[in-house]
């Protein structure tokens, strides 16, 4: 079964859930510490960096935690091809440390910015809607059908994904990096602020290395794996079975919208997993 | 020419003291840094034709009574008119710094909306907001070294160069001895210039 290593970096606080939304799709799930031995990485068949406040968001999120040695580990192991998804603040550490969308290895290309929306600024906590793009990233994170809209929570500060190069921005939407954007609840381009929360670039919210096996992706897909995590006031099919399922423990149970990111990993580790035991 | 207000903590300043135990780890050997503080810098400036005498007083006042401006069981300021903060800003003694914006307009309409609502101030223009680094640092041959720590320390480039600003969303500039405040008052006003990648 393959295993994955949820990356406990201090101040992150989503590691629990994480890890309980990995086991819910057939995945070995580890926390591990930041400063476990070098060795110790290796052995996980992808990473998860969850969300949180790594080092209290100290001079910009992700910015120190960018900076350890197990950072360094996990981009030698996703130099390999193996997974790495970084959840909220594991997605501002993976682009302080330059791993995405890394054209050029290693060179910061990009920042996740404070929200601007106008008349709005700092934290932000609701639910959007995304939908997901097919580009590089698709197999590994977003094995849904064309048009789906999915809802998921966002709680950030510092989502917004930013270049000051305009050949990166380019490069981003011409090789189709952008793997899920903001859209309306009906799946239109979403301008402006609630649908467009923070004012990231291309209304992306999650954004892929070349390979598409690193997504750094601001939403909370496991606070939104299970039925019973849904808002019942959400409008669309998933607020209607929210609603449907009040009473029901079994249906409460059930998968809420946000886990399909965790299939899509699960169900790519595993094809791989059986590529490789093909003689 | 604008009033100032310049903002720290007195308590422990967390952010600050992880950027030196961070920036510590990415020097070569024989650079030493011995400290890093961190202000944040507030312009007022008089609307376009008039004079920040207008406001000063009572701008004066309301930084001393306003909670939002800063909180004094944590945090000192420094309020300086006009006419009290010179033609130059002077880094504190043994230092020098790094002044980083956002790469956006840097006014702060929501701070001066506020403001207003509480204390009406006729003839204040635009508020804007920078962050600034101090740094005391020494190069291998005793001086600052400031073009070695500004590369190692300032501006992001990758995993091992670059820590207190991201070039993506901040531009930064130089403050090294005493620089005049209508250099200061050009880089918050006009707009952030493009992007050069690093070769």
């Amino acid at each position: 079964m393959a295993r994955v290593a949820v990356v406990q970096i201090p101040g992150v606080n989503c590691e629990y859930e994480t890890a309980r939304a990995l086991e819910a799709v057939g995945l070995t799930a580890r926390i591990v510490r930041w400063n476990e031995p070098a060795s110790v990485w290796s052995e996980f068949d992808a990473f998860v960096i969850p969300g949180g406040f790594a080092f209290q968001d100290r001079i910009r999120a992700g910015a120190i935690a960018a900076k350890l040695p197990a950072v360094d580990r996990i981009a030698a192991e996703a130099e390999r091809g193996k997974p790495v998804l970084g959840i909220c603040n594991g997605a501002q550490v993976l682009v302080e440390a330059g791993l995405v969308p890394g054209f050029h290895p290693g060179k910061v290309e990009m920042a996740l910015a404070p929200n601007r929306a106008p008349r709005r600024e700092g934290y932000l906590c609701r639910w959007s809607w995304l939908a997901a793009n097919p580009g590089p990233g698709s197999e590994w994170y977003a094995n849904v059908r064309p048009g789906q809209v999915i809802p998921m929570p966002i709680a950030h500060g510092e989502g917004r994904f930013l270049t000051a190069d305009p050949e990166v921005l380019e490069r981003i939407e011409s090789e189709r990096l952008v793997l899920y954007r903001f859209v309306t609840p009906e799946g239109g381009p979403a301008s402006g602020y609630p649908h467009d929360p923070n004012g990231a670039m291309l209304q992306a919210a999650g954004i892929t290395n070349r390979a598409g096996n690193i997504l750094a992706f601001m939403p909370h897909p496991e606070r939104a794996s299970w039925l019973r995590q849904v808002p019942l006031e959400l409008k669309n099919v998933w607020g209607e079975s929210r609603r449907a399922a009040v009473g029901n423990w079994e249906a409460l149970e059930g998968p809420g919208p946000g886990r399909i990111v965790f299939e899509s990993l699960a169900s790519k580790l595993l094809s791989r997993a059986a590529e490789k035991a093909r003689p | 020419m604008s009033a100032v207000l310049l903002v720290g903590l007195k308590i422990t300043d967390l952010s600050a003291w992880t950027a030196l135990e961070t920036g510590r780890r990415l020097l070569d050997p024989g650079h030493t840094l011995a400290r890093i503080a961190r202000e944040q810098l507030l312009t007022f400036e008089p609307e376009p034709g008039g004079k920040a005498e207008t406001f000063e007083r009572a701008l004066g006042e309301a930084v001393r009574q306003s909670n939002f401006f800063v909180n004094p069981n944590k945090e000192r300021h420094r309020f300086l008119t006009s006419a009290e903060r010179g033609e130059s800003w002077a880094p504190p003694d043994g230092a020098w710094g790094i002044l980083s914006r956002v790469r956006e307009d840097t006014r702060d309409d929501g701070l001066k909306a506020r403001l207003l609502r509480e204390h009406p101030m006729p003839g204040l223009g635009a508020i804007r907001r920078a962050k600034v680094w101090w740094i005391w640092s020494r190069g291998s041959d005793g001086t600052p070294a400031t073009s070695y720590f500004r590369a190692t320390l300032g501006e992001l480039q990758d995993q091992k160069h670059g820590l207190l600003v991201n070039p993506h969303a901040e531009t930064a500039m130089l403050l090294h001895g005493a620089t005049p405040w209508s250099r200061v008052e050009r880089f918050l006003i006009e707009p952030a210039p493009a992007f050069r990648a690093a070769a």
